[in-house]
């Protein structure tokens, strides 16, 4: 009931005419430059925080959610008719989604990407709803030795899970959990790593990172490969509506997505890659012609963009009820919190109750809006795919240094930007996955800190750790997570070389 | 152009400059005088970061010398537009505060331009020109950010 009310409340913030304005603004714009090839949520969200910083912290984040959700929504458009898609959750949806495109039932893949993002993202956020406040009740139960063993758990799965090599994607963890060593450290006060620069003091700025792996990096890359490559867009014809046939081939797959995409977010479980692939399956499993899918299927863009937003929202829980962020757009959002000097967690909830609700709110408000947007409104947003490739990519640049010049007004950050650029490139050549390195670094101090934290109390006894049971229990998923696949890696692999052995023999 | 063989130094360079970068760490956390007063002191992750990248270093050198890279068919880059972005973002950063915003801005959108394969530099200077001049005025005077005008620009500002 108490949750209702501060719910209701949060209503009567988000509903105001000023901050209804800033909501419509926020979808809208996250729309168009979700749209932009090469631009996923994370970098939409990072390129957008200049734009939020006069506003006072409520409306800013009633802005944030509405480019949030207005970034998955685009994401969704230029995966299925690109077959571009700008991050990892719509990979899955670019498969039939395209396909569908090409057969000239774009309309109709936009559509159930639509309706199901609506009908996703709205049931997903009623589950925020009710799941931040016991999330909340249950961190109050942790201590600093608990969030240790969280934070590594997360920082474990968004490693582990994504990508195809665990040591790259180790390696880029460790390089962001190096890159947040910089600057002064919060406990001694003493400074780390700086090598005499004083703009360094203050630390590495994630937005920056970002904002170079993400849009310097991407740029660079694609630079690299324009002239080899050539992409199609797929116009869109005939009627704009979903048949019957075609609804009843969706609200089942829009459910199940759902389904499986909010508690997955809400675990600290890597984002939206998990859930989508995992859609993908299950809707080829119970499909009356699986044999569709890959050429078109209508479920396989239907399950996995419902999962997909699902998630979205899922990954809000952890990150506002304890300031953990699971997936590299989360960790933005984070960052822009730390901008406005909050810190999302459990104190959060009560001292900032309007912003809290008010921007959860907004969610729904925003899902509504963006259901408006994208369904009569398409046509507008395709038209933002045929902008030519050499104007895209220089505006995405101008907009990256400005986003990066203006965060603190100095050069320096212009200067790492184009360090941070120059290795994302090189990760990118390598398939080395940055998303680990962009967790890494906003996490990495954090941990740091909850760590010395739980020492301090526990008076140097390195085994509160494993003493407490449930900083254990978190402790031993996040090894398993790590040497499980390792170790089922190494059995085929005997097992393999075994049966080579025997058929030489032979 | 670049064949398996390349890639494979990339793959070694990936390796060997996280382990380089391990090595700094712990060197200059060796080298910084701890100011530690709590049970653990800052320098203990240092330490445990600096380990981590050499350990991962030496996992994917290994990797690197085994074989295992990332194109097996070998992938083909054109270095030159890598190298003409990466000359306009330095060209930016270095020229920002002596032209100010708009035109460095501007020269950056024209490199890009360039590296993606147009050639109408004119044309493309006038865009960019546009583009950051129009942020600039809604920056500077719409939201309250200071995009710099630059030493040059301060010339033709009425003296104070």
């Amino acid at each position: 009931m108490d949750t209702l009310a501060a719910l209701g409340h949060g209503f009567l913030v988000a509903l105001t005419p000023y901050n209804l304005l800033w909501s419509a603004i926020g979808v809208t714009v996250g729309t168009a430059v979700g749209v932009l090839p090469g631009i996923g949520p994370a970098l939409t969200v990072a390129l957008l925080l200049p734009v939020t910083y006069h506003l006072e912290p409520t409306s800013a984040f009633i802005m944030f959610a509405g480019i949030y959700y207005g970034a998955m929504y685009g994401g969704s458009t230029t995966s299925i008719l690109l077959n571009a898609p700008g991050e990892s959750g719509s990979i899955v949806t670019a498969i039939d989604g395209h396909a569908m495109a090409k057969q000239g039932r774009g309309a109709q893949a936009l559509a159930t990407a639509a309706i199901g993002s609506f009908i996703a993202g709205t049931i997903a956020t009623a589950a925020l709803t009710f799941v931040a406040p016991l999330m909340v009740k249950m961190a109050l139960l942790f201590g600093p030795a608990e969030y240790f063993a969280l934070m590594v758990l997360a920082l474990t799965t968004v490693t582990a899970v994504l990508g195809n090599s665990l040591a790259r994607g180790l390696g880029s963890l460790f390089l962001g959990l190096a890159l947040g060593l910089v600057g002064i450290d919060m406990q001694t006060g003493q400074a780390r790593l700086a090598f005499g620069v004083p703009e360094l003091l203050d630390g590495i700025d994630t937005v920056v990172v970002a904002v170079g792996l993400f849009a310097v990096g991407e740029t660079l890359y694609v630079a690299s490969r324009f002239r080899f490559e050539r992409e199609e867009v797929y116009a869109l014809k005939g009627s704009k509506w979903m048949s019957r046939e075609d609804w009843s081939r969706s609200w089942k797959p829009w459910l199940r997505g759902t389904l499986l995409g909010f508690p997955i977010g809400a675990l600290p479980a890597g984002g939206s890659e998990i859930p989508t692939f995992l859609s993908y399956l299950v809707e080829k499993r119970l499909a009356k012609k699986p044999e569709e899918f890959g050429h078109g299927a209508i479920e396989a863009v239907a399950g996995p963009e419902a999962a997909n937003n699902a998630s979205a929202a899922g990954v809000l829980a952890p990150l506002l009820s304890l300031g953990l962020p699971t997936s590299a757009t989360a960790a933005i959002m984070l960052a822009a919190f730390q901008q406005y000097g909050l810190q999302p967690g459990p104190t959060l909830f009560d001292s900032n109750p309007e912003l809290v609700w008010g921007m959860i709110a907004s969610l729904y408000v925003g899902n509504v809006l963006l259901l408006l947007l994208n369904l009569p409104l398409v046509g507008m947003w395709v038209k933002l795919l045929v902008i030519p490739r050499p104007w895209l990519y220089a505006g995405i640049l101008v907009f990256s240094t400005l986003g990066a010049y203006t965060l603190n007004n100095n050069v320096v950050d212009l200067v790492i930007l184009w360090v941070i650029g120059l290795v994302g490139f090189g990760m990118r050549v390598l398939n080395v996955p940055v998303a680990p390195c962009v967790v890494g670094l906003i996490l990495g101090p954090l941990a740091e800190q909850q760590f010395r934290r739980a020492l301090a109390i526990s008076q140097g006894d390195a085994t509160v750790f494993i003493t407490h049971p449930i900083s254990a229990a978190l402790l031993a998923i996040a090894v398993l997570l790590v040497v499980g696949p390792l170790v089922m890696r190494r059995r085929s692999r005997t097992a393999a070389s075994d049966h080579a052995g025997k058929t030489s023999a032979v | 152009m670049t064949t398996g063989r390349s890639l494979r130094i990339g793959e070694a360079l990936l390796g060997g400059g996280l382990f380089a970068l391990g090595a700094l760490i712990a060197v200059e956390t060796m080298l910084t005088p701890s100011a530690g007063r709590g049970v653990v002191g800052p320098a203990l992750f240092p330490y445990l970061i600096a380990a981590g990248l050499m350990l991962v270093a030496l996992s994917l050198l290994r990797e690197a010398f085994a074989g295992h890279i990332a194109h097996d068919a070998g992938l083909e880059l054109d270095l030159r537009a890598v190298v003409l972005v990466a000359a306009g973002l330095a060209a930016q950063f270095l020229l920002i505060e002596y032209l100010g915003w708009i035109p460095s801005a501007a020269l950056l959108f024209v490199a890009v331009a360039r590296a993606f394969g147009n050639r109408r530099y004119l044309l493309n200077a006038v865009f960019g020109l546009v583009l950051a001049g129009g942020t600039f005025a809604v920056f500077n005077y719409g939201l309250d950010l200071n995009l710099p005008i630059g030493t040059v620009g301060e010339w033709f500002l009425p003296a104070e």
